[in-house]
């Protein structure tokens, strides 16, 4: 369910609508951990860290491109 | 043939094999069960060539993997919590084989007991309250700008200053009153809940959603509640007009399974 500003009430929203980042907050930052004999020990949250940080970036750049090319119209 | 392993999701009690014939693991595998001392854990088997230490750090690079795999783990997590109380595993928990999966059961067992015990019944709610950008904080508040600006360029530059000095103070005002209406809406909402955890706010670019976010939070919910838990979320959000509300659930209890109970 979904509570929208204002007292405004969403209905249920279907599951493959939930936020990638709300899963990725639950899915990474916590959880059981395991140690020990695994494959992988992986510090999963630095990783995707890494891999937002990275998202940011390029949602950065395009902001940058977009600004550049509106500039040159203008221009 | 490339070498295995058994990507573990959650473990559960007692969870009938058949529960998970009709669900797609990660990377498309079947789910099996493997029931060990009242537990149940699921499991599929893996690929390291997609799985393994060095492709995962690639493909954790790759937007499209990440969204694909968090799903599949979510959707198998979810089916057994719809059976019963379920602790998830952090998302691309791998062990060598079954024998190693067992292992680390028998390490866990007290805890994950205790874990079960403690989520039964309950289900995970999230919160978030995001002040929206307004326009007060990046101009000048207009009751200063309906002020004619006294004669002279000195005046005028003075009243410049002092409505700039205003819109900061404007700002911080009501960045401080945001922050302060967050804790008190966590604080309330922790009285109706078995448990409550602060995560980190969200990025705006991330979340989609315009603004500051002032809280993330996770509570942990009796299902019995669940109807008072939001509708008290409701009652808050009408009485916060100038901060949009979000609750979403329920959730698998994500955030309320690490050993420390905090």
């Amino acid at each position: 369910m979904t509570v929208v500003a204002r007292g405004e009430v969403e209905t249920l929203r279907p599951v493959s609508d939930i936020a990638l980042v709300d899963l990725l907050d639950r899915l990474l930052g916590t959880g059981v951990v395991l140690a020990g004999d695994i494959v992988i020990s992986l510090a999963g949250v630095d990783l995707v860290e890494v891999r937002l940080q990275a998202l940011i970036t390029s949602v950065r750049a395009q902001a940058e491109r977009e600004q550049r090319a509106w500039e040159e119209r203008i221009r | 043939m490339a070498e295995t392993g058994r990507y573990l999701y959650a473990v559960t009690r007692d969870l009938r094999p058949q529960a998970t014939a009709d669900v797609a693991g990660v990377g498309g595998t079947s789910v099996e069960t493997l029931a060990h001392r009242g537990l149940t854990a699921l499991v599929s088997t893996v690929s390291l060539d997609e799985f393994g230490e060095e492709p995962l750090r690639r493909n954790l690079e790759e937007m499209a993997w990440l969204e694909r795999t968090a799903r599949a783990h979510d959707e198998v997590v979810r089916l057994a919590a719809e059976h019963g109380a379920t602790a998830p595993l952090r998302m691309l928990t791998i062990c060598r084989d079954d024998r190693a999966v067992l292992d680390r059961l028998d390490e866990m067992y007290d805890d994950l007991v205790a874990a079960l015990a403690r989520i039964e019944g309950r289900h995970e709610w999230s919160v978030k309250l995001v002040l929206p950008p307004t326009s007060t904080t990046s101009k000048p508040p207009s009751s200063t700008a309906a002020t004619p600006p006294p004669a002279g360029r000195a005046g005028g530059g003075a009243a410049y200053l002092r409505a700039k000095k205003a819109a900061a103070q404007l700002q911080r005002e009501s960045q401080d009153s945001a922050a302060r209406t967050a804790q008190e809406v966590y604080d309330e909402l922790s009285s109706l809940a078995v448990a409550g955890r602060r995560l980190r706010p969200q990025d705006p670019r991330l979340s989609g959603l315009p603004g500051t976010m002032t809280l993330n939070a996770a509570y942990l919910v009796d299902d019995a509640c669940s109807d008072s838990f939001t509708s008290a979320v409701t009652r808050l959000a009408g009485s916060h007009p100038e901060i949009q509300v979000r609750v979403d659930g329920p959730w698998p209890p994500y955030s309320f399974i690490e050993g420390d109970p905090s």
